[in-house]
């Protein structure tokens, strides 16, 4: 007979293994449905990088986390070789954000940030887990206003970001929805697909006759 | 790693996208898709490998890591660049965390003061951003987390030891062989994800701190569980 302890050796170590399984089969299901999307994606964006555009990126909690991450791996990329491109993330700046959650209207604070920084040639990238965040909503609206290109990384059902992106006034460009309601395993799918988008975005620097297109 | 520079996979498959600008955009959307499912299968398969290795060591780690939750612990998380993100987001998951049978735990990212990390990589260095601020907020029994997709880092190397010193509970997420960190004596626990290419390493650490957090609430549960328990007999 198993003592207590190996019980819960054996429960914790189940615990382990099922996180684990399930970060490889979402990734695997999402990319295989998506990559055709990512393509598009890519060239889009680099397209906007290629006309002096910007990233731009944003997300609440832990997704704040993902645009600083994103931002740092195009400004300063880790692969030798690689040009460096311009992307912010909003999330950074804690004075601004602060002051404009304590306003009024708080789920603008991103929209309004856009509103001052954003160039109509840059690329907006919004982050949100269940794709219904009502500021990452506002923000994205008005970047599409001023021009940008939108993508938005969300996941469960997409929400009412996945419903914009195919209704009749396209608010969104992209909409990269990874089918799952556990935060965590969207924000890991999430962290690949941005490293892809990024990785693969070089790509169409080397076919310049494709970046004008 | 297939890199677009050309590696002997493109070159073999696409040999139109070293002609000199020839290659039509079906073309390389065609390359741009099978990268993409390529790379997918790099995270998947290291995930694999990082549980077969270490998926014990995931065990261990949180175990103590639990216990030291239990007695009171904040959680210091550092890390340079993209690490410093994911030292962000375990904080972040730790104060605020996604699921509601799940309490707060104290943790702090040694990243977020920019007076302070600016502060002292301009005076001293910046080797020293992150020691200096385990000197500062660092107790006996706190846990620290060091990120690095090396496992060499100077600045997360030295505030492993500087915790060490200061008898906190240290904690290693690397990638590559696991570097400095895997062999260094001031690390009680380190947990490798075994690739060379940094974008990888950084998933399947994302998912190594996700598993060590879902399996420090499972403990932290039990040890509740145990006390109330010991309440109702007293």
């Amino acid at each position: 007979m198993r003592t207590e302890t190996e019980k819960e050796q054996l429960h914790l170590r189940a615990l382990v293994a099922a996180r684990f399984e399930q970060s490889m089969t979402i990734p695997e299901a999402f990319f295989t449905a998506e990559s055709a999307q990512i393509a598009e994606a890519c060239w889009a964006m680099a397209r906007r990088f290629h006309q002096g555009g910007r990233l731009l990126a944003f997300g609440n909690g832990a997704w704040a986390t993902d645009a600083q991450h994103v931002s740092v791996e195009f400004v300063h990329p880790v692969i030798v070789g690689k040009r460096a491109l311009p992307a912010l993330a909003l999330t950074n700046d804690s004075a601004t954000i602060s002051g404009l959650m304590s306003g009024a209207e708080s789920t603008a604070s991103f929209a309004r940030q856009l509103n001052v920084l954003a160039r109509p040639q840059d690329i907006a990238m919004g982050f949100s887990p269940d794709g219904s965040c009502a500021n990452i909503i506002a923000a994205l609206t008005r970047a599409k206003h001023l021009g940008l290109l939108t993508l938005a990384l969300v996941g469960g059902n997409g929400g009412l970001l996945k419903q914009r992106a195919v209704a009749g006034d396209r608010l969104i460009d992209f909409c990269f929805v990874v089918p799952t309601r556990d935060p965590l395993l969207i924000q890991e799918t999430h962290e690949t697909l941005y490293h892809v988008l990024w990785e693969l975005v070089h790509i169409f620097f080397e076919h310049e006759g494709l970046l004008n297109e | 790693m297939s890199e677009l520079g050309g590696s002997e996979y493109d070159r073999l498959f696409y040999p139109f996208l070293f002609e000199g600008g020839k290659a039509s955009i079906e073309d390389v959307l065609a390359q741009v898709r099978h990268s993409t499912i390529e790379k997918c299968h790099e995270v998947v398969a290291l995930r694999r490998a990082t549980l077969e290795q270490f998926g014990e060591q995931i065990v261990i780690t949180a175990q103590a890591m639990a216990q030291s939750f239990a007695n009171g612990a904040t959680l210091l998380a550092f890390g340079n660049g993209g690490s410093t993100t994911d030292a962000q987001d375990l904080v972040t998951e730790l104060l605020s965390p996604p699921f509601p049978d799940w309490s707060p735990l104290p943790a702090i990212a040694l990243t977020n003061d920019i007076a302070v990390v600016t502060a002292v990589a301009n005076d001293v260095g910046f080797d020293n951003v992150f020691a200096r601020q385990v000197i500062a907020y660092g107790r006996p029994g706190d846990i620290a987390v060091g990120i690095s997709t090396s496992g060499n880092s100077a600045n997360v190397l030295a505030a492993l030891e500087q915790a060490k010193k200061q008898r906190l509970q240290t904690v290693a997420l690397t990638g590559y062989n696991g570097g400095k960190m895997m062999r260094s004596q001031a690390v009680d626990f380190c947990i490798n994800a075994p690739s060379d290419h940094i974008p990888r390493i950084q998933e399947a650490q994302a998912t190594v701190y996700h598993a060590l957090i879902e399996v420090i609430y499972a403990v932290l549960k039990s040890i509740k569980e145990e006390q109330s328990g010991e309440h109702e007999i007293c």
